[in-house]
């Protein structure tokens, strides 16, 4: 027993002994860490101070670019069409004109300001004129077609308007749009265009600039339908201007006894097809009353007001079907004239009244439909083929004399053809070569004076008739 | 015997779930996958997009490796039509 114990002792102190040792060597290489330790942190508070000085560095050239950014109130974008347009007219009585290898260039500089969250800015600054001329197109001067017919190199305010936007988060928000509108390019041209919509109403029925206000209310929260808007609009038609001594140029209004604005007051429905993706339907009624004779003419002696006109539309397209890439639209105009016992007389020669004969006051019906398709095929969709369809009755009136196409084709009273093929060049630019056929049946298409007749070739004045009007054109477009 | 056939019906289900959940996955639209990503179009231009998906990173970093190819594509595109800088409808109080 005591040997062990004697054992266990000598044991024991060996051990502690060793312990000690081995701490030695522990506190030792603990110290060096923390050595190390104290080292990096030295290194990382540097490291800090200098990621600290780089990102106030980071932080004021985003101040810098933001501050920039601010500075540039409006953005611009670019819209650039350049046009070779062959003619082929024949005229009632068989024979025919040329007129070919017309050239014009479009220029529209696109302007975007966001004012606030509530508010924003666009506006659109355009020429449009033949190459080679700087003839000033009288058409010009009629308001609805300043900057969209060729005329001179002139930069004209095709649109500049207000967004103002209220109650944006609540069930039923709600727009005033203020200014010169959004009202040429409307649906469906933006397949020709291969661009998004690039206006608010059917280009059957309306296409030019329009000075006016319109109320819009965001319904697709209370109908449950997705882009759904009921809008209100009120538009000057023509403002009648009038020279008076000492009263520098002219004043708009109600301007005297002989003559009153043009004014236009419509509703508008834009929807969806329930569970359709990229459908669109509109629906709308609209009225112009007092249509003015010629709104050129400031001799009220001769100049009237000659009547109103009831616009109603209807349309629904479709756009990349089920991924398909095919695009379809179908619309369709009714237009009611009322026309008042006065007629246009210039220089002794008696025009007629709206849409009729000197005090023929009978109602005129007019009705016209527009059909169209586009398919895109190739290599990320590169070539579109294009056909659309439009015809219109004898007395088929709408506002689209401000029409991009020179011929105003949707103001046919006929039918026209038109197919189309396109090469996207890239995301912004497209070639399109085409083809317009126009077979007039009646005479004064898109005229609100005079009595629309049947073309034949022994009608009166057969030879200044044009019967039948086909086109060849290359188009060159650039939107950026 | 009984066991065995409720094992091959749960199973069966089972398989079913997954096979429809996967579709669901498939179906769905690029603007659903934006959400699902938390991704926001207009915060970037069509160039830097562009260069989103050219770079194996900034795919990783915003999850669209994540996604199958069809999808990639219908993202991408979805994605520059809605860039900050890309064309846009022009329409009154919209």
């Amino acid at each position: 027993m005591k040997k062990i114990l004697l054992t266990l002792c000598v044991v024991t102190l060996s051990l502690s002994a060793n312990t000690k040792n081995d701490n030695t060597v522990l506190l030792k290489s603990l110290m060096k860490e923390v050595k190390t330790l104290k080292q990096e942190v030295v290194s990382l508070k540097k490291s800090k101070t200098q990621y600290n000085q780089s990102i106030d560095d980071i932080y004021e050239n985003i101040d810098r670019v933001e501050a920039e950014g601010f500075q540039n109130k409006i953005n611009f974008g670019l819209g650039f069409k350049t046009n070779l347009d062959n003619f082929t007219k024949t005229y009632a009585d068989g024979h025919k004109v040329f007129n070919n290898n017309i050239w014009s260039n479009k220029l529209m500089l696109n302007m975007k300001a966001n004012i606030t969250d509530n508010m924003n800015f666009y506006g659109r600054l355009s020429m449009y004129k033949y190459w080679g001329s700087s003839y000033i197109h009288p058409y010009t001067y009629y308001d609805n077609m300043q900057g969209r017919v060729p005329s001179d190199s002139s930069l004209y305010v095709e649109r500049a308007y207000i967004n103002w936007f209220l109650f944006k988060d609540s069930l039923l928000p709600i727009a005033f749009t203020i200014g010169r509108q959004p009202s040429s390019d409307g649906p469906s041209n933006q397949f020709k265009d291969n661009t998004k919509r690039k206006g608010t109403y059917s280009a059957l029925l309306y296409d030019g600039a329009a000075d006016g206000i319109v109320f819009t209310a965001n319904i697709s929260k209370l109908i449950k339908l997705p882009k759904s808007y009921l809008r209100f609009g009120y538009a000057k038609g023509f403002g009648y201007s009038q020279t008076i001594p000492n009263v520098s140029n002219a004043f708009i209004g109600a301007s005297n006894n002989d003559i009153k604005d043009t004014n236009i007051a419509g509703f508008f429905l834009d929807t969806t097809v329930p569970n359709v993706q990229n459908s669109f339907i509109q629906v709308s009624y609209s009225k112009m009353l007092d249509i003015v004779a010629n709104p050129l003419d400031k001799n009220s002696s001769q100049n009237k007001n000659i009547g109103d006109v009831d616009l109603y539309g209807a349309m629904v397209q479709f756009t990349n079907i089920n991924n398909t890439h095919l695009d379809l639209f179908a619309q369709y105009g009714y237009s009611h004239a009322k026309p008042n016992k006065n007629s246009y007389i210039d220089n002794g020669v008696n025009y007629g009244g709206l849409l009729g004969d000197t005090s023929d006051t009978t109602t005129k019906d007019g009705h016209s439909f527009w059909l169209g398709s586009r398919y895109g095929f190739g290599k990320k969709q590169k070539y579109k083929f294009g056909l659309e369809y439009n015809q219109g009755s004898k007395n088929w009136i709408n506002l689209t004399q401000g029409s991009f196409d020179i011929y105003n084709k949707l103001a046919t009273r006929g039918n026209a053809i038109e197919t189309y093929m396109m090469y996207v060049i890239n995301r912004y630019a497209n070639l399109r070569i085409g083809y317009v056929n126009i077979d007039y049946k009646y005479t004064r298409s898109g005229w609100f004076v005079g009595k629309s007749r049947k073309i034949s070739n022994s009608m009166d004045n057969a030879q200044n008739i044009v019967d039948n009007l086909k086109s060849v054109y290359l188009k060159m477009s650039v939107h950026f | 015997m009984f066991h065995n056939e409720i094992s091959k019906l749960v199973a069966l289900c089972v398989l079913s779930i997954t096979t429809c959940m996967y579709a669901g996955n498939l179906s769905l639209s690029p603007q659903q996958i934006t959400k699902r990503l938390h991704l926001i179009p207009a915060s970037k231009a069509i160039i830097q997009w562009e260069r989103v998906f050219k770079s194996k990173q900034k795919l990783k970093k915003y999850k669209i490796n994540t996604l199958n190819k069809e999808q990639k594509v219908q993202l991408k595109e979805y994605l520059l039509n809605h860039a900050i800088d890309s064309d846009q409808p022009t329409v009154a109080g919209v």
